[in-house]
């Protein structure tokens, strides 16, 4: 049953031209050429309970202003949008208290105090028992690893810890609706995978919905089974990530190692298109009908073959080229 | 309802560990007030009465005034307001079921506390140390009418600011706006001299506006200047005052709001 329902949904903003220079800056101050720029231009989204969804798309691609529409912050310019039945923009407080939102750059924690206060204030905000406090927090805090950080200042935290902590406020109100806004950005390699990991149990054992945007292909791979690419204010794609990489790469990749004298460029190069070439190691881009024949030929071959490999396309090469394309 | 009441304590706490801060910000002000009393002393030498006002008037006024004016600050509260709209941190309020204008209000009681406290424990030093130059009242109406009349103020200087802070909602540039308006509210106040010393007409006159309220009409209760009577009509013109802000906090909220929805900030 969907939970999600955005129907035609649009979305412009003001803003204001300007020519370079002074004389322009002074002209300015007295008349403003007002112009629009559309941010949403139409879309339309179902999305079920307890699923996990990746928003990906570039820079001002209206990720973040789909996100900030249905948690309520913006108002939409056109379209319907109905959230657990409620409209997010009348902020009514039943639907305040079955979401969370988490914005990667800003946060909600006090700054000057431990996490452990602005948790407090969130368990009164939204009106957690003293029960269901525990009971959470407990939870998270054992999941996430933070016991020993709930007493530190905030500002002395590490970003990955500020963020597990981040969540932790989030959640303690068991929302039914999570929008994730880019929650690993500027993390470290270890820390990204904590907070991916925890973000992927979450959702399997709570069954909480999460919509998650993310420039980070490794999160989406790892979390997603379906994804909504945006670009330009519009949906591109809406699907399995699978069918993605199927549908937008019709190739496989072949990587094969060679011993003894290794190979020539030209040699490999008739079985597809060279993707990265060493004397040892080649790597070719192979149509997916093909690729069982093109790799026993080489097996076949003269070539000294010591390993052979077929891969998937890395995703974010996938997504470079959607993108490329438009 | 619990939630502000941990707003406040957060806050309170919050301050506690920017003690120095607080001590600090003092320092400047103890400052200030020598220069005054300095000032009105040289020119005393050469004069009696100004415009009214004996020497121990004056300075009573100005060591009393102290206290009045930092017990009713809100120490730039309008810049705290106007960047939770810039930085976007308004959405954290928006989004969850708590009302930002409660939020803000409730926060800027636990961000005055301690200076608050500190700003009484001094005033009792300052009264010590000017004994003999300064007039003791001991009138317990005037002095709990003018505690009203302090109280109503702090609410007045800081609905001001709300409304002023909500400016951020329509132009970035509001830094400068906020200095000028701080000084402007501190001289419409009396707070460099005696609304009286410029006219009795500014000194009627004050009366009907919000910010003589939170200076010089309760140290002109304190000497005598004005009566009972006309403290206590002044606390129903601030009760008038901060009923009719509420309502352009109220307006400018929605309409700022509204600009926030669709541009987004």
């Amino acid at each position: 049953m969907s939970i999600i329902k955005v129907k035609n949904l649009k979305k412009s903003y003001e803003y204001y031209k300007k020519q370079p220079g002074l004389l322009s800056s002074l002209k300015s101050l007295f008349y403003r050429e007002k112009l629009y720029a559309e941010a949403l231009k139409g879309i339309n989204l179902e999305i079920n309970e307890g699923e996990l969804i990746g928003f990906l798309g570039p820079n001002g691609a209206g990720k973040t202003t789909t996100l900030k529409i249905l948690s309520g912050i913006l108002h939409p310019t056109e379209g319907n949008v109905s959230v657990l039945d409620y409209e997010p923009w009348k902020r009514e407080e039943g639907y305040q208290k079955q979401f969370a939102l988490v914005m990667g750059q800003k946060n909600q924690l006090w700054w000057d105090l431990p996490a452990m206060e602005s948790f407090m204030l969130n368990k009164e905000i939204y009106g957690v028992s003293d029960e269901d406090f525990k009971r959470s927090l407990d939870e998270l805090v054992e999941v996430l690893d933070i016991k020993d950080i709930l007493d530190v200042q905030v500002r002395k935290l590490s970003l990955g810890q500020r963020m597990k902590c981040e969540l932790v406020a989030a959640l303690l109100h068991n929302p039914k609706i999570l929008f994730l806004d880019e929650p690993t950005i500027g993390l470290d390699v270890v820390a990204q995978k904590s907070i991916r990991d925890f973000i992927k149990k979450y959702n399997e054992t709570h069954k909480t919905t999460i919509i998650l945007t993310s420039h980070y292909m490794e999160d989406i791979k790892e979390l997603c089974k379906r994804v909504v690419i945006i670009d330009h204010g519009k949906i591109i794609y809406d699907g399995q990530l699978e069918e993605l990489i199927k549908q937008y790469a019709p190739y496989k990749l072949l990587t094969i190692t060679f011993n003894s004298d290794g190979v020539k460029k030209e040699d490999v190069a008739k079985y597809g298109e060279v993707n990265e070439f060493e004397q040892y190691k080649v790597s070719i881009k192979v149509y997916r009908n093909q690729v069982k024949n093109v790799a026993s030929e080489i097996l076949h071959s003269s070539f000294p073959v010591d390993d052979i490999l077929i891969d998937e396309v890395e995703i974010q090469e996938v997504i470079r080229k959607i993108f490329y394309k438009k | 309802m619990k939630k502000y009441w941990i707003i406040i304590t957060n806050e309170i706490q919050r301050q506690l560990t920017y003690r120095v801060n607080a001590i600090t910000y003092r320092l400047g002000q103890i400052i200030e007030l020598i220069a005054l009393v300095i000032i009105w002393t040289i020119i005393f030498k050469k004069v009696d009465v100004i415009n009214g006002y004996t020497q121990k008037e004056m300075i009573t006024y100005v060591v009393l005034g102290w206290f009045a004016y930092f017990f009713t600050s809100n120490y730039n509260l309008e810049g705290f307001v106007a960047r939770d709209i810039q930085l976007g941190r308004l959405s954290n309020f928006i989004t969850k079921p708590i009302s930002y204008l409660k939020h803000i209000t409730v926060l800027a009681i636990g961000r005055v506390s301690i200076a608050t406290l500190t700003a009484i424990v001094i005033q009792f030093f300052l009264i010590a140390i000017f004994y003999d130059r300064i007039i003791i009242s001991a009138s317990w109406t005037n002095i709990t009418v003018i505690m009203f009349m302090l109280i109503l103020g702090f609410f007045l200087k800081l609905f001001l600011s709300i409304i002023v802070g909500f400016l951020a909602f329509w132009t970035v540039e509001v830094d400068g706006l906020n200095y000028s308006f701080n000084i402007l509210v501190k001289f419409l106040s009396g707070g460099y001299m005696p609304l009286g010393l410029i006219s009795a007409g500014v000194a009627s006159v004050s009366l009907y506006f919000p910010f003589a309220y939170t200076y010089f009409v309760p140290i002109q209760l304190y000497l005598g200047k004005i009566s009972l009577v006309e403290g206590l009509r002044g606390l129903g013109i601030e009760v008038l005052w901060l009923v009719f802000l509420y309502g352009i906090i109220k307006i400018a909220w929605r309409f700022g709001l509204k600009k926030y929805e669709s541009v987004g900030i």
